[in-house]
């Protein structure tokens, strides 16, 4: 337990000091910036947490460089956005009945009814209250879970069991998350195998690059990520707007009527309510590809349910908003549970910290992060001491500290958002595109990125078009260069056995799951067309 | 267009086993033609102490079968789920619509880069032709304003023709709003920022 305590406190140190001593005030400072620019983009309809992210990184890298000493400050601006976004989702709902998110739908149940009968700044209070508190719940289920499962799978898994976990995560993603988990699984196989451009293991020349120089060091990783996740849904929404062609905008805010305020009695006797909401949001968020969608209408769901009054529910009451709000924001600290334990992404804004860390010093996630190494220190040498640990711990520092920064100052800032919700997506769009281009442009020194970005927007429209979730084909993406190490490193290590993957108990485990979990989520997905 | 009766259930969806199909192509293409012509090392090769490891076409190869694989089943699913998914709506689909409004918008996407890329090196060319310049743009392209006039130029163009499409309309705050962007991008990425390089300065 001692040592535990010294990685802990080492961690938080991490956050609050330099390497001489002095007071480091750039990671608190870049939490509050990141919390206040997510608070006012997940406020903004067109706009969310893992697209704000998408934009600071290159951003971040230009300004910090990629040494140790800017990974802090850069995860302290990206954590800010995730847990502020996730908060300003609920202004666009509440006050315009115009949900940025499909998760966000559920608030305005009983958000917007609330705002049209004069309550909205209380309606904001109640979200802003329910959003912390679940978002809070979650952060500590995932310092403790994240350790202990990493610990475990650490101690038991080999490359190819590895390898296996992550054909595990991309079938259950592909299950999850959308409506046809066999394209689902395909375009994962599709992202994995596009990855590999230009990239060798071997070092003997690159590969797969058509003869274009420019690829020779791989796919530019963020001009694809991007492209996939923001781009083509500039596609999409400018379709739908050049579609609508939409002059009228949107009302103005009912005024605020009577009592606004929300007092310590109130907050408390909803405190049952946003427990439960956030432990159901908790559990979900623990499962990689699942989202927030399933938490918030399960959280509305379950506190209806069990309502001394659920007629009521729908009419405007604070109840239906904090169960919602409780619950989606809770999905966003367990989401990282896969990635701080198993290197794997089970969302988009965990796809950003994986950049991050990917780009920026040596520190790499995955179940190696939680050794808990004896910390010695030897004369001439300096200390031997788990570095990735401090590391892993300064995060889950600067995550609180987004949390107290929300707790205080956050719910002001929410309230003052309105405005910002009237900016319309015509707008937006196009002019996120050109910031995008012009940062991949930046970032990766020429029209390579801007092509790259294109063509992988299309990519993402299509998906799109065609129903296709495109969570596994970024996962598939992002995880190609580790699983063909863990394959490649195996299959030597076995001395050359082709059927290494199947001579290892828990990896067949693995792969028989894989494909049960598609067989079942495939038949689940016929029966009710078949009904 | 929704079928019914006897004619929906033996309808067969075009865009699940479309999409099969193309996968399968793709697949069959990536193992026979672009692998051997583009990874230099095979599916094995000897390391340097004459041991055998897997090449750079090793995993390459092990996931283009497993898409040929994926892609047949896929095609099969969609065969035996006919009579279930029969309706084209249910599944998402690309209409003729989508592709006009891709081709719309690539165009004017392209307009916007191609602005972006040739403006400043023609101008350069032409004051250089006319006596005023002396220099390629290569020499200038660090050097305001000809460093600016291809991205201010094209990303105007692009942006602004986006958003009347969108909107129907000119709007005087839509052209405020894309020159005000376009003066924080050139002061962030230009001024503030001086080891990256606006478009296309970097190219040239």
């Amino acid at each position: 337990m001692e040592i535990v305590f010294e990685y802990v406190m080492r961690g938080v140190m991490e956050v609050f000091f330099t390497a001489d001593g002095a007071f480091d005030w750039l990671p608190l400072a870049m939490v509050f910036g990141g919390l206040m620019t997510g608070i006012a983009i997940g406020a903004t309809p067109g706009l969310n947490g893992p697209f704000a992210m998408a934009l600071s990184l290159p951003i971040l890298i230009w300004v910090f460089g990629v040494n140790d000493e800017a990974l802090l400050p850069i995860l302290g601006f990206l954590i800010g956005i995730m847990k502020g976004a996730t908060v300003g989702g609920a202004v666009p709902a509440v006050l315009f009945n115009t949900p940025g998110t499909p998760d966000a739908y559920l608030t305005t149940l009983d958000g917007h009814p609330m705002t049209k009968n004069g309550q909205g700044p209380k309606a904001l209070k109640v979200a802003h209250f329910s959003s912390v508190c679940g978002d809070t719940v979650s952060d500590m289920v995932l310092f403790v879970a994240a350790p202990v499962l990493a610990v475990l799978i650490e101690s038991i898994l080999d490359l190819p069991e590895k390898g296996a976990l992550i054909i595990l995560s991309l079938s259950f993603m592909a299950a999850v998350a959308g409506s046809s988990p066999m394209k689902g699984f395909i375009v994962g196989v599709l992202g994995m195998l596009l990855a590999l451009v230009g990239s060798t293991l071997s070092g003997n020349g690159p590969r797969m690059t058509f003869g274009i120089v420019e690829l020779g060091n791989g796919l530019p990783l963020t001009a694809a990520i991007l492209g996939v996740l923001i781009i083509g849904e500039v596609f999409i929404g400018l379709e739908e707007e050049v579609r609508k062609k939409v002059r009228k905008f949107r009302s103005a805010v009912a005024t605020p009527l009577g009592d606004n305020t929300f007092a310590w009695p109130e907050r408390r006797k909803l405190l049952p309510r946003i427990g439960v909401s956030a432990l159901i949001g908790t559990a979900i968020g623990a499962l990689p590809g699942i989202g927030t969608t399933l938490a918030a209408t399960l959280g509305y769901d379950v506190a209806r349910r069990f309502s001394k009054t659920p007629e009521k529910f729908g009419t405007g009451i604070p109840e239906g908003v904090a169960a919602t709000e409780a619950a989606n924001s809770a999905v966003s600290g367990a989401n990282l549970i896969p990635v701080m334990s198993l290197g794997i992404p089970g969302n988009f804004a965990a796809v950003f910290i994986i950049l991050a860390v990917e780009s920026v010093g040596e520190f790499t996630l995955g179940p190696h992060v939680f050794r808990f190494t004896e910390i010695k220190v030897i004369e001439d040498y300096g200390t031997i001491i788990n570095n990735d640990l401090v590391i892993a711990f300064a995060m889950f520092t600067l995550m609180m500290l987004a949390n107290i920064m929300n707790w205080t100052i956050g719910g002001a800032f929410l309230r003052s958002l309105g405005i910002l919700v009237k900016v319309p997506k015509s707008l937006m769009l196009p002019v996120v595109l050109l910031i995008t281009l012009t940062a991949v442009y930046a970032q990766d020194g020429g029209f390579i990125g801007v092509w790259v970005l294109l063509i992988f927007g299309l990519i993402g429209y299509v998906l799109k078009r065609l129903d296709i979730s495109i969570l596994p084909f970024v996962i598939g993406f992002l995880l190609s260069p580790r699983l063909e190490e863990y394959i490649r490193g195996g299959y030597s290590a076995s001395g050359g056995d082709g059927l290494f993957l199947l001579k290892s108990p828990l990896a067949v485990v693995f792969i028989a799951a894989s494909i049960l979990i598609l067989v079942l989520a495939n038949r689940r997905r016929k029966i009710p067309e078949e009904a | 267009m929704r079928l019914g009766g006897k004619e929906r259930r033996e309808a067969l969806n075009p865009w699940d086993i479309g999409f099969g199909a193309a996968l399968l192509v793709f697949a069959l293409w990536a193992l026979f033609f672009w692998f051997p012509a583009d990874i230099p090392t095979g599916f094995f090769f000897i390391n340097s102490v004459g041991r055998e490891e897997p090449g750079d076409a090793f995993f390459p190869i092990i996931l283009a079968s497993l898409l040929v694989g994926l892609s047949v089943i896929q095609m099969i699913l969609s065969w035996r789920n006919r009579r279930s998914n029969a309706d084209v709506d249910q599944t998402g689909s690309i209409t003729l619509s989508n592709v006009k409004f891709l081709a719309i918008f690539l165009t004017v996407v392209g307009v916007g880069l191609g602005l972006m890329y040739w403006l400043g090196p023609v101008t350069v060319a032409v004051l250089n032709a006319a006596g005023f310049l002396d220099g390629t743009y290569r020499n200038f392209s660090d050097t305001a304003p000809y460093k600016y006039l291809g991205y201010v130029a094209g990303g105007a163009v692009m942006t602004l023709a986006l958003i009347i499409w969108a909107e129907g309309r000119v709007r005087p705050v839509a052209v405020m709003t894309v020159v005000a962007v376009l003066v924080v991008a050139i002061l962030l990425f230009d001024v503030a920022l001086r080891n990256v390089l606006l478009p296309p300065n970097a190219d040239f």
